[in-house]
């Protein structure tokens, strides 16, 4: 062979050779050991650390919202949808409460076509005039509870009891001033469950806390029945200090629950129409104290001066109470 | 020059070379062979724990499980909850343009034939959103007369038989032991052929890091006993996964208490990800 | 910096990741120049092995011409590359199962193919140079002689052989090296515009007539730059071979898309939407009528009234020149136009080239023109030429 070919050859073989030997070094640790790819690289994947905590890992210290959230209807909405991830809190600072609720709120409850029915849905436009969703609902138990309450009592037997009510409330259910409210036809489940709260415990008023302690449950549905069959008769004449057309203004964020004028569909809430007005300025007054306990009106009371209060009052205080909006 | 010698003396010399230069060349052949042969066991040189061992982590053996996922598309609202929590959870780059896992709406217009399809990406649906940043189907049909509309998510399949694993050159994606098809980001050389093989688009190149991605079914939760983000913050359980090793896993549940398909099936890869409710245009 | 990542406009319904193109002009470049590396080697090849005489003058010429190409051939790849550093894993732990592993094997295989082809080819002219000059060339020379003089019959019988065997090695090594490109895009099922058995057929036939095409061009400019006379003989053969390699080519691909049609599988509509709308001009019109069909037409016609002299030269230089377009233009419907066509079936995206940037259109150009330079400098060191006296060796 002439030496140019053996040469050549050599090269050839020697490249190959070095080649051949040197894959195993050149490949990196742990390759094949499992099949085509480089075992080290799971261990690598697994050990990253998680990002979002879960509810479970708010618990320990926000335990009252914990347990508030998990009672109501939001609790497959996790925390940190809305408040972002939980990694690194509280270490690194608190996390952020969304200022805007209603753009959050409308991701998922916006009606929309494709969305199942199940899914509560509202049309925004028409749902609150403008208002953010939390005026209403509360983020972490959104549902407006206070809808099932049963009314099974007896008129006769309320008229009965109805005696030790009639020297505030009068005996027709028409309070004779303006600081105690009428019953007269008023919404039996309402009745029913703002005097259980009052029996309870969950609502305290210094003059109905005692009177309801003293009632029975089936006393409870009794006049609650007995009032509702009353006849409100017409608007109360009197000067409330307010400006109803301002407080009808005003009245438009009250119509979803209250009804345009005050009557309002949903039983489980007050008529208000036709009501005394010191006593609504007064629970308006309480409400936003705090004084008086309801998640939802402690809301809507937040952003009501005195003299919208007053205004609202001498609003609704003029209504006629057999209307039926 | 050579000096001048007798041909059979050459040609004898020539002829013991070239069989020499022929034999070693075969025992060259021979050992290059079984020098490949060994190869897995040489290289395999590895810090990872010996058979018996629990991999890959020691309190995760994948050799116990096999994951499934599952998609109730009559559930899903669209809400998009999903595909933030997986940008939050893995790094995804944060724009409306690259996904783990994304949400499509299908809409039938009364008297129309198609069917209108828009997902998170769609330039209306980013403007309703406000930005590239955040998520948010427009209400771009509520005027409209629907005759019928749904959501569907979407994310990776983890098929059995993956068409990214087989054209990756280089063995930077596989398939584990426990159903799961990763990506190695240290190994990968960016050259996006799995991101061209995948039928259904379930992977992107991220072009900070170089390297293809795409949805792990959150490989580093379900190794610590969480769920994937994604199953973890949907409101409606339109998402669900599971070992489906396990009979009373909710994916084996899922499965077995519904009727289920897989998203397009004359593809051959086998996908892992089983649907419910979705309808003749979602391929 | 956050990198700029181009997000393109689209028609119809894809998929949200779709909307970036992973696939560049320079992922078109890369098989238009494989196939210009390729189509040279089968000039080469045509002489050396089919014993095409006339073809002599341009047989080393395309030997040149086959390895200044092939050595730019990598660099697209690596400029497209996410890692480009780690560019040997594949040629390490090649998976086995992908076809793109198979390049780091089929272009060093390749590539050391045609260093030997044209190592055994120039070797008595580089023998005869390590000897006559001094200095640094001729030290280079020197080197490449691997110390051996030896020019005597006897050597020259083995380095016969070796050219011969080489060359019969060379013709399925360039059709691995190409067809395997053709193989990556026709194995996919992901996308119908790729899916095809024909496709690596039809990379490989689109890619010798380029490579014919290229050498035809440059052995005519090349005779103009010396001051020669165009030997009409070897640009006939040359055209014939372009010819012949048309009719195969133009039949394979009227195949292909005929199967797409004819099939009507899910997503045809969207074809052929595409390709009657956005694709019309650079598919039909560019690639097909004047890229393919006219030079077809065009030599059929020298070819049958035997055109000869300075007529034959322009026409064979003209179809030369439409054909090399064509043969781009399809590169560029396969890669680009079956990105633009959506997985969903139900989509068109549309590819945004820019002139600036690691894989713009100015990058492309200089790739595809700097082996011209190499092929140049190549040239001065082992001159091809079959008439001159410099040139030792057949």
């Amino acid at each position: 062979m002439p030496k140019h070919i053996f040469r050549l050859l050599s090269l050839i073989l020697g490249f190959l050779v070095v080649a051949i030997i040197a894959k195993p070094f050149l490949t990196v640790d742990s390759f094949y050991k499992f099949g085509h790819y480089r075992a080290n690289s799971i261990p690598e994947i697994a050990a990253q650390e998680p990002v979002l905590q879960t509810a479970a890992y708010c618990k320990d210290c926000h335990t009252e919202r914990h347990a508030q959230w998990s009672a109501g209807n939001h609790k497959s909405v996790t925390c940190e949808i809305c408040h972002g991830p939980a990694l690194g809190h509280p270490e690194k600072g608190k996390l952020p409460i969304p200022k805007d609720a209603a753009k959050l709120c409308t991701l998922c409850h916006e009606a929309m076509p494709g969305r199942p029915k199940t899914q509560p849905q509202i049309q925004v436009a028409q749902h609150s005039g403008g208002q953010q969703c939390t005026v209403c609902h509360n983020p972490h138990s959104p549902k407006i509870s206070a809808a099932l309450v049963k009314v099974t009592g007896n008129a006769a037997a309320g008229k009965q009891k109805s005696a030790d009510c009639a020297d505030c409330h009068g005996a027709a259910g028409v309070s004779p001033n303006e600081t105690w409210p009428n019953l007269a036809g008023q919404n039996p489940a309402y009745l029913v469950r703002i005097l259980a709260a009052y029996k309870s415990g969950n609502q305290k008023d210094v003059a109905m806390t005692p009177m309801a302690e003293n009632l029975s449950d089936a006393d409870i549905q009794n006049l609650a029945v007995f009032y509702a069959g009353l006849d409100c008769k017409g608007p109360k004449a009197g000067k409330p200090t307010g400006d109803a057309a301002a407080g009808k203004a005003l009245s438009k964020n009250c119509s979803n629950c209250h009804g345009e004028t005050g009557v309002g569909k949903n039983p489980a809430w007050p008529k208000i129409a036709g009501q005394q007005p010191e006593y609504l300025m007064n629970v308006l007054k309480a409400f936003k104290a705090g004084l008086r306990k309801d998640p939802m009106m402690a809301g809507v009371s937040r952003g009501l001066s005195d003299t919208d209060i007053a205004d609202l009052a001498a609003y609704y205080a003029a209504q006629s109470c057999q209307s039926t909006k | 020059m050579k000096k001048e010698d007798t041909k059979p003396t050459l040609e004898a010399r020539r002829g013991f070379l070239a069989r020499l230069a022929g034999a070693a060349t075969c025992a060259g052949a021979a050992v290059g062979a079984a020098t490949l042969g060994a190869i897995p066991a040489v290289s395999a040189k590895t810090e990872a724990p010996p058979p018996g061992d629990s991999f890959p982590t020691k309190d995760y053996d994948w050799t116990k499980h096999q994951w499934g996922f599952g998609v109730d598309a009559t559930k899903c609202i669209g809400c998009l909850r999903c595909v933030e929590a997986c940008k939050n959870e893995n790094n995804v780059p944060r724009n409306a343009h690259q996904f783990r896992t994304w949400v499509e709406r299908y809409v039938h217009i009364e008297g129309e034939e198609e069917v209108r399809i828009d997902s998170q990406s769609d330039p209306v649906n980013i403007e309703a959103s406000g930005s590239e940043k955040e998520f948010r189907f427009a209400n771009r049909y509520k005027d409209a007369k629907v005759d019928k509309a749904f959501f569907v998510p979407k994310l990776c399949n983890h098929c059995t038989h993956p068409s990214c694993v087989q054209v990756c050159p280089t063995g930077a994606t596989y398939r584990t032991k426990d159903g799961v098809v990763l990506i190695d980001h240290g190994y990968c050389i960016g050259c996006r052929y799995c991101v061209q093989a995948c039928p259904y688009g379930a992977r992107y190149f991220n072009e900070e890091e170089g390297v293809s991605d795409k949805c792990t079914w959150c490989y580093h939760r379900i190794t610590k006993g969480l769920q994937p983000a994604c199953v973890e913050v949907c409101p409606v359980g339109a998402r669900v996964f599971g070992d489906q090793k396990d009979k009373q896993s909710p994916i084996s549940l899922f499965i077995r208490n519904n009727r289920v398909q897989v998203l397009k099936p004359e593809m051959g890869n086998a996908p892992n990800v089983f649907y419910v409710g979705i309808d003749k245009e979602v391929n | 910096m956050q990198p700029i990542i181009d997000f393109v406009p689209y028609t119809g319904w894809v998929y949200p990741n779709e909307t970036v193109f992973e696939w560049s002009i320079l992922i078109a470049v890369y098989p238009y120049l494989t196939g210009l590396v390729a189509g040279a080697f089968t000039v080469s090849s045509l002489y050396q092995v089919f014993g095409f005489e006339r073809l002599k003058p341009v047989a080393h010429m395309a030997l040149l011409t086959s390895l200044s190409f092939m050595i730019f051939v990598p660099t697209p790849l690596l400029l497209h590359l996410g890692h480009p550093e780690r560019a040997f894993n594949s040629t390490i732990t090649p998976h086995l199962t992908s076809a793109m592993a198979m390049f780091g094997f089929f272009a060093s295989f390749y590539v050391a193919l045609l260093i030997l082809e044209g190592w055994f080819a120039y070797r008595p002219f580089i023998v005869d140079q390590a000897q006559k000059r001094t200095g640094l060339l001729g030290k280079f020379y020197g080197l490449l002689t691997l110390g051996s003089h030896d020019v005597s019959e006897n050597a020259m019988r083995y380095d016969r052989k070796w050219i011969f065997a080489l060359a019969v090695i060379g013709i399925p090594a360039a059709h691995g090296l190409h067809g395997y490109v053709g193989f990556m895009y026709g194995s996919l099922k992901s996308r119908e515009w790729w899916s095809s058995d024909l496709m690596p057929v039809i990379f490989l036939f689109s890619a010798i007539i380029s490579g014919v095409s290229l050498l035809a061009v440059l052995y005519v400019v090349s005779c103009k730059l010396r001051k020669i006379a165009v030997d009409l003989g070897c640009l006939k053969g040359l055209a014939y071979t372009i010819w012949a390699f048309i009719m195969v080519a133009l039949v394979l691909e009227g195949l292909e898309f005929a199967n797409i049609v004819y099939k009507g599988r899910e997503g045809v509509d969207m074809i052929m939407q595409y390709v009657t709308g956005p694709l019309l001009i650079p598919y039909f019109i560019l690639q097909f009528a004047v890229g393919a069909i006219a030079p077809f037409l065009w030599l059929s016609y020298m070819i049958w009234r035997g055109t000869s002299g300075r007529a034959l030269v322009i026409g064979v230089t003209t179809c030369a020149c439409l054909v090399l377009f064509s043969v781009f233009m399809m590169r560029w419907n396969v890669v680009i136009g079956g990105q633009e066509i959506s997985k969903t079936g139900k989509g068109l995206m549309s590819y945004q080239l820019h002139w600036g940037g690691k894989e713009g259109a100015l990058v492309a150009v200089l790739l595809t023109m700097a082996p011209l330079g190499v092929l140049y400098i190549l040239t001065r060191l082992f001159p091809p030429w079959s008439d001159d006296a410099t040139h030792a060796h057949s």
